[in-house]
């Protein structure tokens, strides 16, 4: 490895782990193993194989869901790391993923320490704000937990390569409990994320499929094309609802806003939702910063915007793509306080609707993005590489993000022009969607799939014999019966 | 007026958890803490949320199917508590610590409160990770400790927090 990779590698895990300066959906591709091994791979040379290392590391993620700033394991960093191992050790892939799992526990540690150091900036913000001196939130929601947050994960990219170089000779001598340990989290995953979905017949969905897929291994790209015309189907109503955008455009409210400042304002916050983000306020700082154009708009003096843009910085946080027609309401009713010249005195309100609606869009935001789409589309990508469809994987992960983007622009431009109603239209279309009645089916045929290819895979390129795969499959579903058991 | 076999633990709704936050029904709560406590029931405790049928709308509409929602403000939680029923699981959610208090004084049983976010302003200061207390708060919590235990926790799975 030379200097020039390891600086790209920081830049990877800072731009990937960061969410910020992606457009917000950095978090639903750079972020997800299998892509992050991926470009950790193209980085080494051999792309390919490190994608097949995170999709592994991905499997072994598969139940990851972040609500409100807690995280459990830091699968980028697993999966760069695993890539890593993969083509410079020349490990499998369920090897390089046993032994970059231990260092997805680093990465937490960053998290936790990110979520309360970002309260620094919250204070040196407030602190320049009560002097009188007009702060710009833009370099204390962004450019300086950024720059913190670059040279962290560099800090920590730098270690962690260099403890796994030079652990090469120790991992490499331990393959064979490697392998054993990475069949070990696989099926465990596997295992719980069944348990998690709650339904029988997605049992013996998974069943078929992984039966079917260790039988006759069906071409996966079939299979994605089909799941893709069910996908389509099911959401036949709902994506008409969302692209029939009922010409929002052409209503205009004679205000002074823009339809480019609205636009503009929605760039700010999908960038940089996750910037700031600290116990103390969350994405309060975000939300302020993409408030700070509007204001520009609605306001003169320097002070009047300094002060309204404070105002927004109280905590806020939601799920920032569901989320989005709070910011649009929100900033129609900034407008009308600014032109029927309501005193500051009196924006309770504002303020009272934006904390009871965040909630509310948080809650079912999560239970949709991140715990219906994400899994399924993620999922499609890995089963694509393990079919040795690595361009073809790429189309899931892209998928993925437009309808991300799309979710969260149409959802800001409602929210401005049809008011708060767009928030419970939007709650409706998420609970009536059928996607989310037959998400367990459809992840549980995908996941039988996936897991009967990489089975595939394994048996190909070990000697072992079935024994050892039956054994380690009961004695990880024991370890899942008993875990789950105690924690309830 | 109850009699004697009620208030000691007769046919009354099982409080599985109350849990205070700022930001009520949101991602955490829907995602990790329904299923994990399988309540049939959320009750948040609010007066400002009670009368505004915006929010109640908003409030009941998004929450899972099966589960059921009532959205009280604390004079009629009270009463709703109160009231005889088949041990029905239920959650109840709050942001103002004081209803705590008000519902230990009329006899409801409570046996875990959960800290989940209470956010910062001017008179909190931090208290643990996404706690922010005030001192009239921290008072009204440690009095409360005595007769039940306070723990703060963001989400199941994690490690909590006991109240000292």
């Amino acid at each position: 490895m030379d200097i020039k990779q390891i600086i790209l590698l920081s830049v990877l895990y800072y731009w990937a782990s960061s969410t910020a300066l992606s457009l917000g959906v950095g978090y639903y591709t750079m972020y997800r193993p299998v892509i992050a091994g991926c470009l950790t791979g193209l980085v080494l040379g051999e792309p390919f194989t490190g994608m097949m290392a995170g999709a592994v590391v991905n499997i072994i993620y598969i139940d990851f869901v972040s609500t409100g700033g807690s995280l459990e394991g830091d699968q980028c960093l697993t999966a760069m790391i695993a890539a890593l191992m993969a083509v410079l050790f020349g490990l499998s892939p369920v090897e390089a993923s046993a032994a970059a799992y231990p260092f997805g526990f680093l990465g937490i540690l960053i998290w936790k320490y990110r979520l309360n150091i970002n309260s620094v900036f919250v204070k040196k913000y407030e602190k320049k704000f009560a002097e009188g001196m007009n702060p710009h939130i833009g370099i204390y929601d962004g450019l300086l937990p950024q720059l913190l947050l670059f040279i962290m994960s560099a800090a920590v990219i730098l270690v962690t390569v260099f403890v796994t170089l030079l652990l090469r000779k120790f991992i490499i001598n331990i393959k064979y409990v490697l392998f054993l340990a990475g069949i070990f989290l696989v099926f465990s995953s596997t295992w719980n994320i069944l348990y998690k979905l709650q339904s029988k017949k997605g049992y013996l969905i998974f069943a078929m499929s992984l039966t079917t897929a260790l039988l006759v291994n069906p071409s996966s790209y079939i299979i994605f094309l089909i799941v893709s015309a069910i996908i389509l189907l099911l959401s036949n109503k709902k994506m008409k609802l969302i692209l029939n955008s009922k010409d929002y455009e052409t209503h205009g409210k004679n205000g002074k806003i823009r339809k480019r400042d609205l636009i503009y304002s929605w760039f700010v916050w999908m960038n940089f939702s996750h910037s700031c983000y600290s116990y103390e306020r969350l994405q309060g700082m975000a939300f302020a910063h993409s408030m700070r154009n509007v204001f520009k708009r609605l306001y003169t003096g320097e002070e009047e915007i300094a002060g309204a843009i404070h105002r927004h910085s109280e905590i806020f946080n939601t799920e920032p793509n569901m989320g989005t027609p709070i910011h649009g309401y929100i900033i129609s009713l900034e407008e009308s306080k600014q032109k029927n010249k309501i005193a500051d005195e009196n924006t309770d309100d504002i303020m009272f609707i934006k904390k009871g609606m965040m909630g509310i869009a948080a809650g079912l935001g999560d239970s949709y993005t991140q715990v219906v789409l994400t899994p399924l589309f993620i999922l499609m990508s890995v089963m694509l590489c393990f079919d040795n469809k690595f361009i073809m994987a790429l189309v899931p992960v892209m998928i993925l993000a437009s309808v991300i983007l799309i979710i969260s622009y149409t959802g800001f431009m409602k929210g401005y022009y049809e008011g708060r109603n767009s928030l419970i239209e939007r709650v409706n279309i998420v609970k009536n969607s059928r996607i989310k009645t037959y998400f367990p089916y459809i992840f549980s045929g995908i996941l039988g799939v996936s897991l009967g290819k990489l089975l595939i895979i394994m048996f190909s390129g070990t000697s072992e014999n079935l024994t050892i795969y039956i054994t380690v499959g009961i004695i990880s579903m024991v370890y899942t019966i008993v875990k789950i058991k105690r924690r309830n | 007026m109850r009699s004697f076999w009620q208030i000691n633990g007769g046919r009354m709704k099982k409080i599985a958890l109350i849990r205070v936050d700022d930001r009520l029904m949101h991602g955490q709560v829907v995602v990790s803490w329904i299923p994990y406590l399988k309540v049939d029931e959320v009750l948040i405790i609010d007066d400002e949320y009670a009368t505004d049928e915006f929010m109640t709308l908003l409030i009941k509409s998004a929450a899972p199917d099966n589960i059921k929602v009532h959205i009280l403000s604390c004079r009629q939680a009270l009463e709703y508590l109160n009231k005889d029923d088949e041990g029905t699981r239920i959650l109840i959610l709050l942001r103002n610590i004081e209803y705590i208090k008000k519902l230990l004084e009329s006899n409801v049983k409570l046996n875990k409160i959960n800290l989940g976010n209470l956010g910062s302003n001017p008179e909190r200061k931090k208290y643990y990770n996404s706690v922010y207390l005030s001192d009239s708060e921290l008072s009204i919590l440690r009095e409360i400790s005595r007769q039940c235990e306070i723990e703060i926790k963001m989400l199941p799975g994690d490690e909590g927090k006991a109240l000292e």
